[in-house]
């Protein structure tokens, strides 16, 4: 995939100037919306998790601002830990997943012919298969869980980000110098560490960002079909799933405020990432 | 390697938009004459309409009939049979059949396809009570004898669920293709989606007022969806959509003895398995106190309210209302009484709250069907209720197959209700002992099985009663909440369907386990009330 691409249809939604200061407010909140999940989460401590037969189903309230659930849960509270669930999953399988590109992008670059065939062989057929059918087919032959979804994402994950390291290496690879530097002896060590990371490392911050929306989506996802997470826990897939039976009946609150969390944590990681690649870019900073 | 944003968009609101079901897989003629009904009330039969292998269990047959039914009231009418009675020694049954009686096919209906039925169901090995069973002989065309094995008053149950076969038609297609003497012929089965089902015009007893049915088999929320579009006349409904009848319906609430509790296993943990290798015995449930405190310690109203949505009846036993089950065996919510008999017991609350006795911590899981959400919320409401006895109960979700791998060393929800007392029997009797589902807990005690035999060997079902209530509570001990406590029982449920303002169903039974399907029993009391 073109990383080029999706940013810019971002820049026509977002902002249409390319402002690096409203860049930057646009990250400090969406940096702030994460700080509050992850520290809301915290705070608010059983909240969520145990029940209060006295205030079931109950609608958005100055007491209750997302309502209560059919066991008298608090709704924020819930989807707050549901949003911190997806939080940690997502930084696990974003870290791994990069991790394997980090390291199969390298190889492919700098390994030979060989293992370049064998690596790229590896994008195709990982990208050539139907995403959410390979994440359901390997969670669901590791019997579910919050391994299983872990794992299922992070080999599902990788390979994009490989194809965009890849191509950065060998362009770098064949500047001219860094073919000097090959010229005066230095070592592929040497060069690999003093030429080729300091390239490498903004890209890698911005797909690690990047990866984080698509984990916690497709693991939303999977709990919701029921192949991820276990039921018992407050995930946001969960949450959703259990609202299905609910929306029926008319209690709305109960699938639209985990869901409009779930996206604007996305949103959130999407500006962050957009703006890092923004504020780092040579190309954009004079603008 | 972004994502694009509407994409995100996208799967963050398709959950949302996904719970209102869009599509219906049956075409349904939306002006249908009123002499068509549409049903979306579920209960499709896996294995067929065979009754040899189970079909008619829960409500009735409905292509072929029984010997024996049940009115409104549950007591005995004859259909086939016009005369039956049970010899002095309890061995044989002579049964007088009428005589007018043909199958949709147009042949006569006699005692030859009876004996048939009987003998061939006994060595289908279907999901029928056949043990006592030993031959059954046409003496002429229309009356038969049924032999015994042993004394066995709820033999009586297959004269009123064993739907009668023909003979000279009956094969190994037949269950996809029945033929019998009900009041409705089957047209076109496609399975999973729908079941079109006709009037047979050869039918001896009272003509349906309907020509034609058809039996949608859409999931509950699409079943809704279908009933606000005026396309069935009869929905099913879960409890937590039971208040939200779409205009032009009614809400039927029809009692059930379709109930839910909690397993105990019995055993001691002593490190053995079953012949599966499956671990039986648990070091806290065999504690008989611990038993009879949570089911003294059980808010059961509030059960209903929370799991329910009030839709339901908390429960005392396993056949609440019917005439075998024993109302002196009830105990009353008493919280303070709980505690006290636990501490008396040894349980003593640890510094966390949960108690513990020698050693071992008052703590364990309660496992549900991961796919029902009522079994889901009362495992959950259990578990939050237990807290105030001091027990620690987790509620865990998991398929049947991973149940029959614990059910008989962790407590489980889980739900029977029938119209016969074997199915008592068969929850509690000793040698059902980790028999299928039923004695998953290893439930073993010589005065309840002593009650059992003496109800099977009644003259008469009606006979019977007194002794199956005394297994219950005989006054000092019983499979009940007073006794041995085998069981947590917590509620019944109640079954609630949206059904077209113009559709009288006239008298309900108290339905048994299963939804939807049992409310076809008396369909041939429904009329249409509008012009």
């Amino acid at each position: 995939m073109n990383h080029a691409v999706a940013p810019q249809a971002m820049n026509s939604l977002v902002i249409r100037s390319n402002n690096r200061i409203s860049t930057l407010m646009l990250t400090a909140l969406g940096l702030g919306g994460i700080l509050l999940v992850a520290l809301g989460s915290v705070l608010i401590g059983d909240r969520g998790i145990t029940m209060d037969f006295s205030a079931r189903m109950l609608a958005p309230s100055w007491q209750h601002w997302f309502g209560t659930d059919q066991f008298g849960h608090d709704m924020l509270a819930r989807t707050l830990h549901g949003l911190s669930l997806s939080l940690n999953v997502g930084l696990i399988t974003a870290a791994l997943s990069t991790a394997i590109a980090v390291v199969l992008a390298m190889l492919a670059a700098t390994g030979g012919r060989w293992a370049d065939a064998v690596v790229s062989f590896l994008i195709d057929t990982t990208l050539g298969l139907p995403h959410l059918m390979l994440l359901i087919l390997i969670a669901f032959a590791l019997g579910g869980g919050t391994t299983a979804v872990i794992i299922a994402v992070t080999l599902t994950h990788w390979p994009r980000l490989t194809r965009i390291l890849r191509a950065e290496i060998l362009q770098v690879r064949s500047a001219e110098y860094v073919q000097a530097s090959r010229q005066f002896g230095k070592s592929w060590w040497y060069i690999g560490r003093h030429h080729l990371l300091p390239h490498l490392l903004p890209q890698t911050l911005v797909g690690f960002t990047l990866l984080f929306p698509h984990a916690i989506l497709h693991e939303a996802a999977l709990t919701f079909l029921g192949f991820g997470l276990e039921p018992g826990k407050p995930a946001i897939g969960t949450l959703l799933a259990d609202s299905m039976r609910y929306l029926m009946a008319g209690n709305w609150w109960l699938g639209l405020f985990p869901g409009l969390g779930l996206l604007l944590l996305v949103l959130s990681f999407d500006a962050i990432g957009n703006g890092i690649r923004k504020l780092t870019d040579p190309r954009l900073s004079e603008v | 390697m972004a994502m694009p944003p509407l994409r995100a968009f996208a799967l963050a609101t398709l959950s949302v938009s996904m719970a209102a079901p869009l599509t219906f897989s049956a075409a349904i003629a939306s002006d249908k004459a009123p002499s068509e009904l549409v049903l979306a009330i579920g209960g499709e039969p896996k294995e067929g309409f065979d009754p040899l292998l189970g079909w008619g269990q829960y409500g009735h047959p409905l292509f072929q009939s029984t010997l024996l039914t049940r009115d409104a009231k549950l007591e005995t009418q004859p259909d086939l049979a016009k005369e039956w009675t049970l010899s002095d020694n309890r061995l044989t049954w002579t049964i007088t059949l009428r005589d007018d009686a043909v199958f949709s096919d147009g042949t006569p209906l006699t005692a030859h396809d009876v004996a048939f039925t009987f003998n061939q169901a006994a060595s289908a090995g279907g999901a029928l009570d056949l043990s006592a069973f030993d031959s059954a002989e046409a003496v002429d065309d229309f009356s038969l004898v049924i032999h015994l094995k042993k004394p066995w008053i709820t033999f009586t149950e297959n004269f009123y669920s064993l739907g009668i076969v023909p003979a000279a038609e009956y094969g190994q297609d037949y269950g996809r293709h029945p033929i019998g003497s009900g009041p409705f012929k089957l047209i076109s089965w496609t399975e999973g989606e729908q079941l079109i089902v006709e009037r047979n015009t050869e039918y001896y007893g009272k003509q349906p007022e309907f020509s034609k049915i058809t039996f949608l088999f859409t999931g509950e929320d699409t079943s809704l969806a279908a009933a606000r579009a005026g396309q069935v006349d009869m929905a099913a409904v879960p409890p937590a959509l039971a208040d939200a009848a779409p205009s032009g319906f009614k809400q039927v609430v029809v009692e059930s003895v379709d109930n839910r509790g909690i397993t105990f296993p019995i055993l001691a943990d002593e490190g053995k398995t079953d012949a599966e290798g499956n671990k039986l015995g648990n070091a806290v449930t065999s504690d008989r106190a611990i038993r009879r405190a949570i089911n003294l310690g059980v808010d059961r109203d509030l059960l209903v309210q929370v799991a329910l949505f009030g839709h339901g009846t908390p429960a005392s036993g396993p056949a609440d209302r019917l005439p075998w089950s024993n109302p002196k065996a009830a105990v009353e919510y008493d919280l303070d009484a709980a505690n006290a008999l636990l501490d008396q017991a040894g349980w003593l609350r640890g510094e966390d709250g949960v108690r513990e006795k020698e050693g071992v911590r008052a703590a364990f899981p309660i496992n549900y069907l991961a796919s029902d959400s009522t079994r889901k919320a009362l495992a959950i409401t259990l578990a939050e209720q237990l807290k105030a006895l001091g027990i620690e109960a987790t509620a865990i979700g998991k398929s049947w197959e991973s149940l029959g791998q614990i059910f008989h060393s962790e407590p489980v929800v889980f739900g029977w209700g029938s119209h016969t007392p074997l199915e008592v029997y068969s929850l509690y009797q000793s040698d059902w002992a980790g028999a299928g589902y039923y004695n998953v807990g290893y439930f073993s005690d010589a005065a309840v099985d002593a009650h059992f035999a003496a109800a099977q060997a009644a003259p008469t079902l009606e006979a019977s009663y007194p002794d199956w209530q005394a297994a219950e509570w005989d006054g000092t001990t019983g499979y009940g909440a007073k006794g041995e406590a085998g069981w947590a029982w917590l509620v019944n449920l109640e079954h609630i369907y949206y059904v077209n303002e113009c559709l009288d169903l006239g008298e309900t039974q108290i339905e048994p386990h299963g939804h939807g399907w049992p409310i076809t029993s008396l369909i041939q009391n429904w009329t249409w009330t509008c012009e």
